[in-house]
């Protein structure tokens, strides 16, 4: 660790203290994460191991933050591991709310939604191409190059090690804000489509500039949810009812997407309509979400 | 989560909280892209040993503990072909000094826990070392581990030619399909066989993979050899020139192996694997060394054959 000043602190990520630091001999910014694990008397723990050696292998891919290193510290007879991912100057929420507020208050333009969109459904494709879900998808988990307009997956959830816990490291509440219904129902069984839920809510905060669904318990969540979609139904998405939290709520009929981003086009409202499938097994991938119309008018060529 | 490492899904998280993902990768081509992926990164994972034949010696003596643990403990063949992988590619990275040869064998160790732990099968430090003499605490092993890791820069997800064996599965004609799964098995062998072989390091893995399964669709039957050939020359990814001189190091590797076989009586399924086999094989190479102008006297295969010690 002696290789890096730590700058500053610039977060608290979902297992601890996240630095911005500097590689003292090339300059070479960074970010620093220490994991919440410590090693044992068998050495490096298998799950560890195993996860970060995926991480290393996923953030080959450009549109997941690139993993540099993982040190080693001993401190207080303590053995920790820090991983030294890059370090990328501002995130989604962050960059959005600067559209949000002050005199330049403004949509974002609507080249900069597909093409940030685009890269975000690589960076999950990538991620499930590889048999792994992120899992906490959300605008703060995605970081933001502004200068040259790039965005990439952070944060990766993988599992024991990192798991994504009630509360961060600092008591504050995870957010539920982008949780696909299928876990908030109580579903063990999810996959792909949780991360894609995420990404449709991603996609309507770009439009909007705040969060589609807001709720600040599970079953505000899911009313926030049924208020907009409709409450699902049987048919609509079927074995809903017989998931582990299911309750007879009040009925609600859905709402125009259309209506309610009006400053998205009728290709993007097709495909977050598609995000927002009820039916996981429904729901776009993000490999075909790639195809979608919604990305015509982007030059490709770029990514 | 558990994420075994799987050599045949290097790519794939295998993950038992999401199976229906899972399955769905292992199944065949959900993933059209995988073999892009790994033909643009397995160089990352290959390993040139340096002339330098104190690495030469270094390798073989590794080779053989690992062998040894593998028999001792009657360990899975891919467990022990991941921790030589990863000796490979630490030699490749580091020098050993000659006369340090106690880190040799820590290296091996170290690799075998690492490659356990990547595997989650479970092997303690005392499964790994209990016919020695001289036993490393866990401390020590832990350091290695460590070392290894950093060695590797935790590309602990080999690519290995287990990785490609589906991809060119695919390119069977139709007429061998049946014999698919035959094929595969003794295309594992020959690759289980190989990897001490000083020339499997020279090939990409991808090629040995290639040839491993033509030189197996030929010894099952030898009709078979030409139309696969020909099927797998429309990969783009193979060179026929290349292809053929691999299939002749495999060819060379084997009928060593056959010969040795026969002298000593056993099958060669059964002999190829044991540390003395590694061990004549580190000999064979050696002396063949010699012949691309290394500065071979003779010692090294000698130290090979004192350090060596014979399972019980």
């Amino acid at each position: 660790m002696e290789k890096y000043d730590k700058l500053e602190k610039v977060g608290e990520g979902t297992y601890g203290k996240v630095y911005k630091a500097q590689d003292k001999v090339t300059g070479q910014l960074v970010a620093l994460k220490k994991t919440r694990l410590e090693m044992d008397e068998e050495g490096i723990p298998p799950t560890t191991l195993r996860e970060i050696s995926l991480l290393q292998m996923l953030s080959q891919s450009i549109y997941v933050v690139r993993l540099l290193g993982v040190e080693h510290v001993e401190k207080n007879g303590k053995r920790l591991l820090y991983l030294v991912f890059e370090y990328l100057d501002t995130d989604l929420k962050k960059y959005v709310d600067s559209y949000k507020k002050g005199p330049n208050s403004r949509p974002l333009p609507s080249r900069l939604i597909q093409s940030f969109l685009y890269q975000l459904c690589k960076g999950v494709a990538h991620c499930h191409s590889h048999g792994v879900l992120h899992r906490d998808l959300k605008p703060q988990n995605l970081l933001v190059d502004k200068d040259k307009g790039i965005l990439k997956v952070a944060d990766l959830g993988l599992g024991r090690a990192f798991t994504v816990p009630l509360k961060s490291y600092t008591h504050e509440i995870v957010t539920l804000w982008y949780r696909a219904p299928e876990v908030l129902l109580g579903s063990t069984h999810y996959s792909v489509g949780v991360d894609i839920w995420s990404v449709g809510c991603i996609f309507a905060e770009m439009v909007r500039r705040q969060p589609l669904f807001a709720g600040d318990s599970e079953l505000q969540q899911l009313l926030h949810i049924f208020r907009f979609l409709g409450t699902p139904t049987e048919a609509k998405w079927p074995g809903v009812s017989s998931l582990r939290d299911w309750h007879d709520y009040p009925q609600w009929k859905p709402q125009s997407l259309s209506q309610a981003l009006p400053n998205l086009d009728s290709e993007g409202v097709d495909l977050l309509s598609k995000m927002l499938e009820y039916c996981p097994s429904n729901r776009i991938s993000a490999k075909e979400a790639l195809d979608h119309p919604y990305f015509n008018g982007l030059d490709k060529s770029q990514f | 989560m558990e994420f075994d490492f799987d050599l045949e899904n290097p790519l794939a998280g295998v993950d038992h909280d999401t199976q229906q993902l899972s399955t769905a990768l292992l199944l065949g081509s959900a993933n059209p892209d995988e073999p892009l992926t790994l033909f643009a990164v397995e160089s990352d994972h290959m390993s040139f040993l340096p002339g330098a034949l104190d690495q030469f010696s270094a390798r073989c003596n590794a080779h053989s503990l690992i062998v040894q643990v593998q028999f001792s403990n009657n360990l899975d063949p891919s467990l022990a072909y991941l921790a030589v992988n990863y000796v490979d590619r630490f030699l490749a990275k580091r020098e050993i000094p000659r006369e340090k040869t106690w880190i040799v064998r820590l290296l091996a160790i170290s690799c075998l826990s690492l490659a356990s732990k990547m595997k989650n099968i479970d092997l303690s430090p005392a499964d790994l070392q209990s016919e020695e003499g001289f036993i490393f605490d866990s401390q020590t092993i832990w350091r290695m581990e460590l070392l290894v890791l950093s060695t590797l820069e935790w590309r602990m997800r080999s690519i290995t030619p287990f990785s490609f064996l589906r991809f060119f599965l695919s390119y069977l004609p139709l007429e061998i399909r049946l014999h698919i799964q035959a094929l595969k098995a003794h295309a594992s062998q020959i690759l289980f066989k190989s990897q001490n072989e000083i020339k499997s390091i020279e090939f990409k893995p991808s090629v040995i993979a290639a040839a491993a399964l033509l030189v197996a669709a030929r010894e099952l039957s030898p009709s078979h050899f030409l139309p696969f050939h020909s099927a797998l020359l429309n990969c783009e990814y193979l060179n026929s020139e290349t292809l053929t001189e691999c299939c002749a190091a495999i060819d060379g590797y084997i009928s060593t192996n056959c010969i040795e076989a026969a002298s000593n009586g056993c099958d060669s399924g059964r002999s190829a694997l044991t540390p003395v086999t590694v061990l004549d094989h580190c000999r064979a190479g050696l002396e063949s060394g010699k012949t691309v102008g290394s500065a071979s006297d003779g010692c090294d295969a000698k130290m090979c054959r004192t350090l060596m010690r014979r399972p019980t």
